[in-house]
């Protein structure tokens, strides 16, 4: 007889749970608050879109657009916004509809892929955020270097170019640290099994 | 009507809890985060249950949500654990003076499933479930040949574990 049918007919034979869950028990767990991944991970995909729109408002948008009509980028401004949430609205769909097709009743590979989809999403939009925002940065900065030469001087503008992509850099650099360190942390044990699937699947 | 299928959805849970415990105990090593667990599953199968159509037994639909949810929604508690072992507290309470030779086994094989991976041990659970081959692939969404394979080398490790 092979070493695991003995464990095995020990197992058929353990006794049965000594805390037993009455009814009552079980009814109260069903309708506490879920603390799954999937659920995490929308409330904080939630908050990345909100902050990221939330952010505009801590900025002197008068004052910004003022600034932006005499370097004459209004008009680029207008199609850019309008863009900026045709792109925003598609994430937000998008993440919607990719969370709600999250079910635990589909097998575990299946399950695990979407929830890795989700995420992937909001990682798309925060690239997207950030891409946008290294654009328009670098956009105002050559149209203002290129309207105020005289007043800035010719030095001053490789260092200004200079400071400028090293603080972008860092900047996108600390956000991109937050993101793996978020997700990471908060992914780590499913990615780890969903490649213990997914190898298994090419591997063989 | 909700209250007949929630009345039945007790009963049905009741009735079959002893699985999620087994699951529990498998993938938790302290009370904390097997009952932690045990609560994750119960929302889950709650959640989830007006779309059991009963083309199944409840209690195979149970083990594909139980399973999921330990090895894809859970996540470890953040609270403070204690480092004891669970098992072995839930067997003393259990154990007469003496131990006979199948609860040293039982202590031993579930000592020995906690060494091996989320996935493995979801491959031995179903085994020693005694779940066939075609149930096991459709679970965990591999193939049957490739369930087999992994299941083959999961035994192999458990087995090593258990009598190196």
């Amino acid at each position: 007889m092979d070493l695991l049918d003995n464990y095995k007919k020990a197992w058929k034979n353990q006794p049965e749970e000594v805390s037993k869950r009455s009814t009552i028990e079980i009814y109260k767990l069903a309708h506490s608050r879920s603390a799954s991944i999937v659920k995490w991970i929308f409330i904080i995909g939630i908050l990345e879109f909100v902050i990221f729109n939330a952010l505009s408002f801590f900025m002197d948008i008068d004052k910004a657009n003022e600034k932006l009509n005499t370097l004459g980028l209004e008009r680029f401004i207008f199609y850019f916004n309008f863009i900026y949430y045709v792109v925003l609205a598609y994430f937000l769909i998008l993440f919607y509809l990719n969370y709600k097709r999250i079910s635990v009743i589909d097998n575990t590979r299946v399950l695990m892929k979407k929830i890795l989809v989700t995420r992937k999403t909001v990682k798309r939009y925060v690239i997207f955020n950030l891409a946008i925002t290294a654009l328009i940065v670098i956009i105002v900065t050559i149209t203002t270097l290129q309207n105020e030469f005289d007043v800035v001087g010719g030095t001053n503008i490789i260092l200004i170019t200079v400071i400028l992509i090293a603080l972008l850099g860092l900047t996108l650099g600390i956000m991109w640290l937050f993101y793996q360190l978020l997700y990471g942390f908060l992914l780590k044990k499913l990615n780890t099994n969903y490649k213990e699937l997914s190898k298994l699947n090419t591997n063989n | 009507m909700q209250k007949d299928l929630e009345r039945k959805f007790l009963l049905d849970f009741e009735a079959n809890q002893n699985i999620v415990h087994k699951i529990c105990r498998i993938y938790t090593t302290n009370k904390d985060a097997h009952n932690d667990l045990f609560q994750e599953i119960t929302i889950q199968v709650w959640k989830n249950y007006l779309k059991f159509r009963g083309d199944s037994k409840f209690s195979t639909w149970m083990y594909r949500v139980a399973l999921n949810t330990a090895i894809s929604l859970y996540r470890k508690s953040t609270r403070k654990v204690k480092t004891q072992d669970f098992s072995a507290i839930a067997y003393k309470i259990e154990s007469t003076p003496y131990e006979d030779t199948e609860e040293i086994q039982l202590k031993a094989l579930y000592a020995a499933i906690h060494r091996l991976n989320d996935i493995e041990k979801a491959l031995i659970f179903l085994y020693l479930e005694d779940k066939p081959y075609k149930e096991i692939s459709e679970t965990l969404g591999i193939t049957n040949v490739n369930a087999r394979v992994k299941m083959n080398r999961a035994k192999e490790k458990l087995k090593n574990i258990l009598n190196p």
